[in-house]
């Protein structure tokens, strides 16, 4: 096989159990964001355009989805002769078989893969974050100060900072103390989840930590902390680009809105081109019913019905008289004639039927889905393939689960 | 049909004149529909029905319908064995460039490529005729007639003038199909049954047919192959019912874009929720962007276009910008155009990549639309 100097190795396995009934059936990776990608296409394309041509995913939770989706990697420029994308999940060896205990653990069972490119580096991953970044400047920059690891950092506000990993460091930016969650944390550097790591160097604690039945095989928790302790050179990489964590309903639909804004902070369709898989749709069409202001619409949707300060996916359909306003439609869902749809995640293929009211404050609406564990900010989800039946209202901040039948028509 | 037929597609035509449209490009690279270029219906079409070996023979410029197809990715073309070819012009001397060459001329062109191919039978297609067929259905009715050669036909009404001279009518028997004569180009129509520029025939038979034109100095295929052949062999006609439409003229391409305003249409031809999809060329678009003042209804937009303008019963193409307060209706938007603020455009067909700067006017008549060339400046 041929070397490659860096190899990237991308972290897919969460269910992302934040995400409630998105991620039931699908790797929080796989799940839509802006109109037409999935959350795995930013790791990938950034992938593709920084020149890393060989990329592992990483997953173990509900992998159908993911594998069908990145099928050769054409879509991202990653079906090479040489090198290319691979999922990886976990597997059985003669002596034994488990399943990924932890990040490092993952890392750690796919060393043969990683060794098979011969690397110099190797860049890991998280696969449920929203920015553009050009990894190979941050290999540069680690290759440069000669470290053993590098750990991209972005500031974030002093008061969420006891959300992340923070980051200490001396005035050259090298690591001091890596603080996970701190309760009173002494910097606001917060890990981005992307590492680059002197391969030689990182085996050999994988594997160390491999042989400690104590350890949680976490790269936060036990390789870092691992790496500061033997003096090993570690080095914060700052980004000041946008970055977001799209783990909880509401970061994932306040992503999702802020690409409407006038200016938005985060531009998916400049140069650097964010590429996802086709569905081979033809262009959308707007009827003469139809009333489209501060949206995204993407190919095969047929609107004839109200869109406002929305984000359509691919496939949708949205009938006459039909009001859809500050919500996300994911693929191919229906919203009937008539229906409302206010501050909602309408999850792929579902169907709602005529007249349905959604996140509505009226007094017959049905509050028996609220799910304040998942939902927050007045914003409800509905499931994958779930069928709402005719004239149903759902309050706000509900998690519909499973299909609503009209109670009416089973008295009949 | 499993790998019994390989396709010929002419991605040229001498007698269609879409004017700037097809300033360096091929008939078969001409944009329609909003994301597709003319050659990708009869490449879906060949794909969804079984077929892994397709030729495409070219005139002239055919450096745009190179970069649309590439290695035939989007169709799935690019295969191990076999998948698809771009038959460069084939001009056996230095004079012969300075004659049009006729249809028999440009399958000559190919015969390498004929001889070369394993497939039993061939199915040779002009590629301007836009429909969603099912090859495998005309393919069976040959082999049930066992004819010489299957020509695809569609029903028409009373035809204009205009139409019955760019027309081949069809005399054929009304159950079995067997055809007794054809009409090239008449002036009076005495029957309703159109040719459509499709035909399938055995490769062998194919290979002696042209070369015994080619001998004889013939170089038309409707006059010198099919029109002889009906005289002396069995050649059938297969009635397609669906929509579709020829485009030969910047009428024919304009009426064919704004038929995809009609949900029939675009139900038929794009056949979302069937197996048989129309492929192109990805581009990694955005979703189009509408903005505050957008008023947008009866149009048909691709992806990556941000819209703050008025748009009524248009194609939009990919990447396109409509200001605000700009207003078009009626037209065909080609590729990263740009049609700043407070413009207004009516009737008119944009090519790719024009910019029309704010508050310009240009209007053209419903039937005679004004045509504005790839990257012009208004």
């Amino acid at each position: 096989m041929k070397s490659k100097e860096c190899v990237a190795m991308i972290l897919a396995g969460g269910q992302g159990s934040r995400l409630g009934i998105l991620t039931k059936n699908v790797a929080k990776p796989a799940v839509p964001f802006g109109g037409k990608y999935r959350i795995i296409d930013f790791p990938l394309s950034n992938c593709s355009h920084s020149g890393i041509d060989t990329v592992g995913v990483l997953t173990q939770y509900q992998p159908l989805e993911l594998n069908t989706y990145i099928g050769s990697g054409s879509s991202w420029d990653l079906n090479r002769k040489d090198g290319g994308v691979y999922v990886l999940p976990p597997y059985q060896t003669a002596e034994k078989g488990e399943w990924y205990k932890g990040t490092a653990n993952a890392i750690y069972q796919n060393k043969g893969f990683i060794d098979q490119y011969n690397p110099e580096y190797v860049v890991i991953l998280s696969g449920d974050h929203i920015y553009k970044m050009d990894y190979s400047k941050m290999v540069s920059a680690h290759k440069k100060a000669k470290a053993d690891a590098t750990i991209a950092v972005i500031e974030v506000p002093w008061d969420e900072a006891s959300r992340f990993g923070i980051m200490n460091t001396d005035e050259n930016m090298q690591i001091t103390e890596f603080a996970e969650k701190p309760k009173e944390p002494k910097s606001n550097l917060a890990s981005m989840g992307v590492y680059v790591f002197t391969w030689s160097v990182l085996k050999k604690y994988l594997i160390a930590d491999e042989n400690d039945p104590s350890s949680d095989n976490d790269f936060g928790k036990n390789i870092i902390p691992a790496m500061l302790g033997d003096g090993k050179k570690l080095l914060a990489y700052r980004f000041s680009g946008y970055w977001k964590d799209v783990g909880t309903i509401q970061s994932l639909w306040e992503a999702n809105m802020e690409l409407l804004d006038e200016t938005p902070a985060f531009e998916i369709g400049d140069e650097w081109r964010v590429y996802s898989k086709n569905p081979a749709l033809p262009p959308h069409y707007i009827a003469d019913t139809a009333r489209v202001k501060n949206c995204f619409i993407t190919e095969g949707c047929e609107i004839k019905g109200s869109v406002e300060r929305s984000i359509i996916f691919e496939g949708v359909t949205v009938e006459e008289g039909a009001i859809v306003k500050d919500s996300i439609l994911f693929p191919n869902s229906h919203i009937g004639a008539g229906s409302v749809v206010r501050k909602a995640i309408v999850g792929n293929d579902s169907v709602l039927k005529d007249n349905v009211k959604i996140g509505t404050d009226a007094d017959d609406a049905l509050d028996s889905y609220t799910n304040l564990k998942i939902c927050s900010d007045g914003i409800s989800v509905i499931g994958v393939g779930i069928t709402i039946d005719e004239g149903i209202k759902i309050a706000p901040q509900s998690m519909v689960t499973r299909n609503v039948k009209n109670k009416t028509e089973d008295k009949k | 049909m499993q790998n019994k037929v390989l396709g010929l597609v002419f991605a040229d035509n001498p007698e269609v004149d879409l004017g700037v449209l097809m300033n360096n490009r091929s008939l078969a690279a001409v944009p329609v529909g909003g994301r597709y270029r003319i050659i990708d219906f009869i490449l879906s079409n060949m794909v969804n029905s079984g077929i892994i070996n397709i030729g495409i023979t070219t005139q002239s410029n055919y450096q745009s319908l190179m970069d649309h197809i590439g290695t035939g990715r989007s169709w799935d073309l690019d295969r191990k064995n076999e998948g698809l070819f771009l038959l460069p012009p084939y001009i056996e001397s230095a004079t012969a460039s300075d004659t049009v060459l006729g249809g028999i001329d440009t399958i000559y062109g190919a015969m390498d490529y004929l001889k070369r191919s394993r497939q039993e039978y061939v199915i040779v297609s002009n590629c301007n005729t836009i429909c969603n067929i099912d090859y495998r259905k005309v393919f069976k009715a040959h082999i049930d007639n066992d004819a010489d050669i299957t020509m695809v036909c569609f029903k028409v009404d009373k035809l204009e003038e205009s139409e019955l001279k760019r027309s081949i009518l069809v005399n054929a028997n009304e159950k079995s199909g067997l055809i007794s004569d054809i009409q090239i180009y008449p002036s009076k129509q005495s029957n309703n049954l159109s040719y459509m520029h499709t035909f399938i025939i055995k490769r062998e038979l194919l290979i002696d047919l042209v070369e015994d034109c080619v001998s004889h100095g013939e170089h038309i295929i409707s006059k010198d192959l099919l029109l002889r052949r009906v005289k002396n062999g069995r050649v059938f006609a297969y009635t397609f019912d669906g929509y579709n439409q020829t485009i030969d003229s910047i009428q024919t391409f304009f009426k064919f874009n704004l038929d995809l305003l009609n949900k029939e249409v675009r139900d038929e031809l794009f056949a979302t929720d069937g197996d048989n999809k129309i492929y192109t060329k990805p581009k990694d678009m955005t979703p189009t962007k509408y903005g505050k003042g957008a008023d947008v209804s009866a149009s048909f937009i691709a992806d990556g276009c941000k819209i703050d303008g008025v748009v009524k019963n248009s194609i939009i193409f990919r990447g396109v910008n409509v200001g605000s307060g700009a207003s078009i209706e009626n037209s065909i938007i080609m590729q990263q155009s740009d049609i700043m603020d407070n413009c207004m455009v009516e009737n008119a067909i944009f090519d790719k990549e024009v910019i029309l700067r704010s508050g310009k006017k240009l209007v053209g008549q419903e039937t005679y639309p004004v045509v504005i060339g790839k990257r012009t400046v208004v």
